[in-house]
């Protein structure tokens, strides 16, 4: 018997999954290093364009998706990186303090700090993380 | 010259914005101990995916399986945004079967 796959799911399943990885990691790394994310965002969305334009151009269907997801993904994480400068205001993320426009946000508001909240032991001891902390002391 | 893929992106984009408030509120409500359940069932949709002839059905279900493994594991993460206070937190949260063990596991977080 031989099966009939359509793998175009996957692939989309996958491009997405890559995408919003990618997104996820880079704009916070971006976000945290660069003064001017007002260049980078156009840059994020211009690339974002020129992909989708390959998509809509393109012939093979695998290749339109990958292009397609992946294009609109850049295009949100050019929005997402202003949604991240938001959270190193609110303390959600940590500032750089070799960052410039960080060193402002330090200065301007109150609640934006160098610590990263999600290490949570530099704050409080969280009950959420407390069992996964003494998972890792046994694999140690 | 066809919008298939760019159709299929902005699909992909609305699943993940539907995400945010699935994984806020399901994790608020039943706890991030439910990832194992969320994870397989995005495994089993884009395995799913595979065996469906029509490419837009096929496409919208491996979209809806990735935001699904992406969900779960953002669950363990929206747990210690609860904690934090940044979120309202919701007690006591409605337990998945077998959670004695899956409290055990090491929640994925990327």
């Amino acid at each position: 018997m031989k099966l009939d796959i359509n793998d175009i799911g996957l692939i989309t399943g996958l491009s997405l999954f890559l995408g919003i990885w990618l997104g996820h990691v880079g704009v916070r790394k971006l976000e945290f290093n660069f003064a001017n994310i007002k260049l980078l965002s156009m840059l994020f969305f211009l690339m974002g364009c020129i992909l989708e334009w390959i998509s809509i151009t393109g012939e093979i269907l695998e290749w339109k998706v990958i292009f397609g997801v992946i294009g609109v993904t850049l295009i949100w994480d050019a929005l997402e990186l202003f949604r991240q400068e938001k959270r190193v205001q609110r303390g959600h993320a940590p500032a750089n303090p070799s960052n410039p426009r960080h060193q402002r946000i330090l200065q301007q508001y109150s609640d934006a700090s160098t610590l990263d909240p999600f290490k949570v032991d530099l704050i409080k001891p969280l009950t959420t993380v407390f069992n996964e902390k003494s998972d890792e002391g046994k694999d140690r | 010259m066809t919008i298939f893929g760019l159709v299929v992106g902005v699909i992909s984009l609305i699943l993940i914005g539907s995400g945010f408030v699935w994984v806020i509120q399901g994790e608020r409500y039943f706890g991030y101990l439910w990832w194992p359940y969320v994870m397989g069932f995005g495994v089993l949709m884009i395995i799913l995916s595979l065996f469906i002839h029509n490419d837009w059905i096929s496409a919208l279900l491996g979209a809806l399986g990735a935001s699904w493994i992406w969900g779960s594991t953002e669950l363990k993460n929206q747990a210690i945004r609860a904690e934090l206070g940044w979120y309202p937190e919701h007690t006591p949260k409605i337990h998945p079967p077998f959670y004695r063990i899956i409290e055990k596991w090491k929640a994925p977080r990327l």
